[in-house]
């Protein structure tokens, strides 16, 4: 495999010669010798060139070996990438804070609506209460009417079931954490039979949200130092294989730079390849999953829409495996470097 | 160009390799280590390119005194050196060219002047023609100039060479050797190990003559000071 065989014939123009500030390490003990700076630029961005190329050439050289470790690193993206997403949609459940702060305390049925409004008016002037709204048990059966669907069921019923409920926003200062003691006072009160809390609800969900969160970030943690030492073992296989190499390169005054490249370049494929497939992988099994969810969704009322990873979320996702790539080639060849360091 | 001063190297194993040895080369000047194989001849050749340090003493190479080279100063001394090994240690999937590329690419050198660098060190070991050629498709006489052509073309100050020869026969091996003698004629400093006594001996140069890792002999004939 003659390597510049192609290139080397046709010398390249002079590239266009920017004054970059941070002048490469090549470049740099070049210029103490003579004063060829800016040849020196060019020639460290045709190592750079060269060394990709040549990374690539080895990937390409074994592809089975290669679409394994692609393979394998990719999976341990998708997996957290997947539960994250799950968990991102999750999210809208929630629904809106203003209607889960609400209290709806249902009243007893043996009272009626003057009791009712004695009792609201005692409750607004309370320093907590923002506002109360009486619904009567009219307006609550003609509005369970409207949306349960049940209307010809409802039509069997003989009497009215439902009791007067209040419902109570408390003011914004109130009912971030915990229970509010006016949730407290209205279960004591005679009035009250059930107090109805949407937040306690809600805390809730967001408790088993948090650790869901902790457990897609430990598992992306653990999946993430697994796909390091994928890419860091198929790494240092090829150091080790072309480990003569290294050391006759290390003879001729090659820095720990020069010989650390080209292995950094595969693993920087590796790592962004590998992104790219964990991209399509999610796209892949979004597709099975994507019209049973929508289906749940939609049973809670078309609230929000199942969304998948946004551009610049599928970005970071192949930077971040980039980076995985070279942290595992980083790690293999320093690893060499300093075993046949001489003493 | 090369200076060693009371250098001694005692390996870990309690062998001692060199003993208290000193002598210096200069630039311009050609000078064989010779004696029967564990003399210490290729000893001292790794104490000058770094791939061992001395117990005892101190080795200059180029002016710079190697003690006080860190590990991070290591590649910057040896780009200074020219190495020539007895297997010659060519990367045996990389055409002639590419061989001989390596020092400069190191060294940082665009592709455009590297090519006629390259060509030009073919030239001079007389290898032009088979550039593209792979080093199992030349023969070991072949290999070696590559390896040659390979130590000399970043132009180095000193040049070292371990055993050249040990592989190839006698007329190679005065072909070789006569390679060395005219780099050492454009001012390089030249140290060739070898146990060819009789080739070290027609050669009619400086010989330092190495036993037990002991100098038992100096030798300068008075003619080459003459014909140099």
């Amino acid at each position: 495999m003659s390597q510049n065989s192609g290139n080397r014939r046709k010398p390249t123009a002079p590239a266009p010669r920017k004054p970059e500030a941070a002048a490469p390490l090549p470049a740099r003990e070049n210029a103490r010798r003579s004063p060829r700076t800016r040849v020196s630029l060019r020639a460290w961005r045709e190592q750079h060139a060269q060394s990709f190329r040549a990374s690539l050439r080895r990937l390409l050289a074994r592809p089975g070996a290669t679409a394994l470790t692609l393979l394998v690193m990719s999976l341990a993206l998708t997996l957290p990438l997947l539960l994250w997403l799950l968990l991102d949609n999750a999210r809208g459940l929630g629904g809106s804070l203003d209607d889960a702060r609400a209290i709806s305390a249902f009243l007893k049925p043996s009272l009626d609506a003057a009791a009712a409004e004695a009792l609201a008016r005692k409750l607004r002037e309370r320093d907590d209460v923002a506002a109360v709204v009486i619904k009567t048990p009219d307006e609550g059966l003609a509005e369970f009417r409207a949306q349960s669907g049940f209307a010809d069921a409802l039509k069997l019923l003989q009497g009215n079931p439902l009791p007067t409920v209040l419902i109570i926003s408390p003011r914004a200062a109130l009912a971030t954490q915990g229970m509010p003691a006016l949730v407290a006072d209205l279960e004591h009160a005679d009035e009250v039979d059930l107090v109805q809390y949407d937040a306690l609800w809600r805390q809730r969900l967001d408790a088993i949200l948090l650790f869901t969160a902790r457990l897609a970030g430990v598992l992306a943690l653990l999946l993430g130092l697994a796909a390091l030492l994928v890419v860091g073992n198929t790494v240092r296989l090829d150091v080790q294989g072309r480990a003569e190499e290294i050391g006759v390169v290390k003879l001729l005054g090659a820095s720990n730079a020069f010989v650390r490249r080209p292995f950094l370049y595969t693993g920087l494929c590796y790592g962004t390849i590998s992104g790219l497939v964990a991209l399509a992988l999610v796209a892949l099994v979004e597709q099975p999953l994507a019209a049973p969810l929508q289906r749940l969704m939609s049973s809670y009322g078309d609230r929000f829409g199942v969304h998948g990873l946004s551009a610049p979320q599928a970005l970071a996702l192949v930077a971040f495996s980039a980076a995985l790539g070279f942290a595992g080639a980083w790690l293999a060849t320093s690893r060499h470097l300093a075993l046949v360091r001489p003493r | 160009m090369i200076r060693f001063d009371q250098v001694s190297k005692r390996y870990p194993s309690g062998q001692d390799a060199l003993c208290d040895l000193s002598f210096e080369i200069g630039a311009g000047e050609m000078a064989f280590i010779a004696g029967h194989s564990g003399a210490g001849k290729s000893t001292l050749l790794r104490l000058i390119a770094l791939m061992d340090r001395p117990s005892r003493g101190r080795v200059s190479v180029n002016g710079r005194e190697l003690t006080q080279v860190g590990a991070r100063g290591v590649p910057q001394v040896r780009r200074g050196i020219g190495m020539v090994f007895q297997d010659h240690r060519l990367l045996m999937d990389r055409s002639a060219f590419d061989n001989v590329a390596l020092p400069l690419q190191i060294a940082g050198v665009a592709r455009d002047e590297l090519g006629k660098r390259v060509r030009a060190a073919l030239d001079k070991v007389g290898l032009l023609a088979r550039e593209a050629a792979l080093p199992a498709m030349l023969s070991a006489g072949e290999q070696q100039r590559v390896g040659i052509a390979r130590a000399i073309v970043a132009k180095p100050p000193v040049l070292i060479a371990d055993e050249p020869t040990g592989n190839l026969d006698p007329m190679l091996s005065a072909e070789i050797m006569g390679l060395f003698a005219e780099f050492q004629q454009v001012g390089t400093a030249v140290l060739v190990a070898s146990h060819d006594l009789a080739l070290v001996k027609r050669m009619n140069k400086r010989v330092i003559v190495l036993d037990h890792g002991r100098m038992i002999d100096d030798y300068r004939p008075v003619a080459a000071a003459v014909s140099a």
